[in-house]
């Protein structure tokens, strides 16, 4: 029978926190960096022309259809080559993570906007509105409202897709936990201790998700 | 005093030639009703009144607003598209109301965002078209719980918030359940009867003999025949208009 010691990980406490605090991080500015990219990049595919659609199509496949961990690699290892800068992992995880991300977003957005029936640009237009208008005031809100089980959802993975981040020693939650593993022996308790607070992070945010989707169904 | 002159209007979609040349004056105060077969090109008739459609050739003028169409004609801008539409109200077969606004907001969009009216004279206005079309008491409601009739009738409430100087109606009824067309049918009497000058795609021919000035035959892509109710339903000329009224009476 396995004894269980979780007193042992009490000195590394800090490292575990430093680690949560990078995970955040990262899924924070990544997310808000990938709804940017998404929202210009949906909007873009659904309304311009052909030369500018086509390019952002193959973005957005080329980061949907290869692994997000060979995107990592691929941005620290071969785009400086490429392009002649030394970039640092924090930088290739960033740049790697938030184009990912955009790609997905892209595609909720796009998918949400022509969710939207053309007949609410027409009674849009019927009255007067204009083009951007019309985007913002009646078919965004309602494309919003389409995709927001989605977007949460890719949110979610998001979050749990930064522990790849790890692989190239950038010091996120599973980083700091395969170096607490090294020092003290106990793989157990650490992983568990790692998983549980992901979870911890995670389990709300998809209650808030349940939520968000009941109140937005009510006036349906 | 005409409010509404288009002339000799052509249309196609690809190879598909909807709109053959199709001429219309509106007089003021007038209700002018289109019937015809499906696929008559109604429906894109009436687009063209409002350029939702664009026309490939012929002349629009609505007021002060005056457009031409064709060749060498450089095509009409965002804004000025959408300052003719602020004064020609549409009413959509399937009502196309803003579903997440309440009906008030519905209505208010328009003066608000359009004209820039403030929101509660907006609020004001919007209100006293809910009472006209009967429905004051649904101001803070939303649109998924009214019925189709009422939809519509918020519907056009939308449109008369714009204070427009024509409205145009495409099959109004059609997507409504029979007990409810009646509802909708008296909102747009009234109207006629305060003057308002409309067009309207209806196959309610009993209403439009009763209700229009002149009612105008479509088929194939041309006005066929266009005359007082008198004339053009009860003495149809055209072999083609015969036999689509009685294909008409069979079916109705
Ligand atoms: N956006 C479009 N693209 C291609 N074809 C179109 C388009 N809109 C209309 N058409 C075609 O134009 C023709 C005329 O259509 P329209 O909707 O004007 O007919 P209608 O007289 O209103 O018929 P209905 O009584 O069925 O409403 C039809 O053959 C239709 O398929
Ligand atoms: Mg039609």
């Amino acid at each position: 029978m396995y004894v269980w010691e979780f007193a042992a990980l009490k000195p590394y406490w800090g490292l575990i926190w430093q680690g949560l605090l990078v995970t955040v991080f990262y899924t924070v500015t990544t997310v808000a960096a990938g709804l940017v990219i998404g929202l210009i990049v949906g909007i873009l595919r659904t309304t311009a022309p052909r030369w500018i659609a086509v390019p952002l199509r193959l973005y957005i496949e080329i980061f949907r259809c290869t692994p997000l961990l060979v995107q990592l690699v691929w941005m620290y290892y071969a785009l400086p080559v490429l392009i002649g800068v030394d970039m640092s992992p924090a930088m290739a995880c960033f740049i790697a993570l938030s184009l990912y991300a955009g790609s997905f977003y892209a595609e909720i957005f796009r998918g949400g906007i022509e969710a939207v029936d053309v007949g609410q640009w027409e009674a849009g237009r019927a009255i007067g509105m204009r083009r951007g208008k019309i985007f913002r005031r009646i078919v965004l809100p309602q494309a919003t409202q389409v995709m927001i089980p989605s977007f949460i959802n890719q949110t979610i993975m998001q979050l749990k897709n930064t522990s790849l981040v790890s692989v190239v020693a950038v010091g996120d939650l599973l980083y700091q936990g395969s170096v607490i593993t090294a020092a003290s022996y106990r793989p157990l308790e650490v992983y568990t201790t790692i998983a549980v607070l992901y979870f911890v992070v995670l389990f709300p945010l998809t209650l808030v998700a349940d939520r968000v989707e009941l109140r937005m169904g009510a006036h349906r | 005093m005409s409010a509404l002159i288009a002339s000799n209007i052509h249309k196609a979609f690809g190879d598909h030639e909807v709109l053959k040349g199709v001429s219309l004056d509106v007089a003021r105060g007038e209700v002018v009703t289109l019937i015809g077969a499906s696929g008559s090109g109604k429906s894109t008739f009436l687009r063209c009144l409002n350029l939702l459609e664009m026309p490939q050739q012929g002349e629009l003028a609505i007021g002060t607003h005056q457009f031409a169409f064709g060749r060498g004609v450089r095509p009409a801008g965002d804004a000025q598209l959408a300052l003719l539409r602020r004064s020609v109200g549409m009413v959509f077969q399937h009502f196309n109301l803003f579903p997440h606004m309440s009906v008030l907001r519905n209505i208010t969009e328009g003066p608000v965002q359009v004209k820039g009216m403030a929101q509660a004279e907006a609020d004001a206005l919007g209100r006293d078209l809910l009472a006209k079309v009967g429905l004051a008491d649904k101001a803070d409601a939303f649109p998924s719980r009214l019925s189709g009739g009422q939809k519509q009738r918020v519907a056009i409430a939308r449109a008369l918030a714009m204070k427009p100087e024509v409205m145009l109606f495409d099959e109004p009824t059609s997507a409504l359940d029979p007990e409810l067309v009646g509802e909708v049918l008296a909102v747009i009497r009234s109207l006629a009867s305060e003057g308002m000058t409309m067009v309207l795609v209806t196959h309610e021919m009993t209403f439009a003999a009763d209700v229009s000035t002149r009612v105008g035959f479509m088929n194939d892509g041309i006005m066929a025949e266009i005359g007082t109710p008198e004339e053009t339903i009860r003495q149809p000329r055209s072999e083609r208009l015969k036999s689509f009224l009685s294909r008409f009476h069979e079916t109705h």
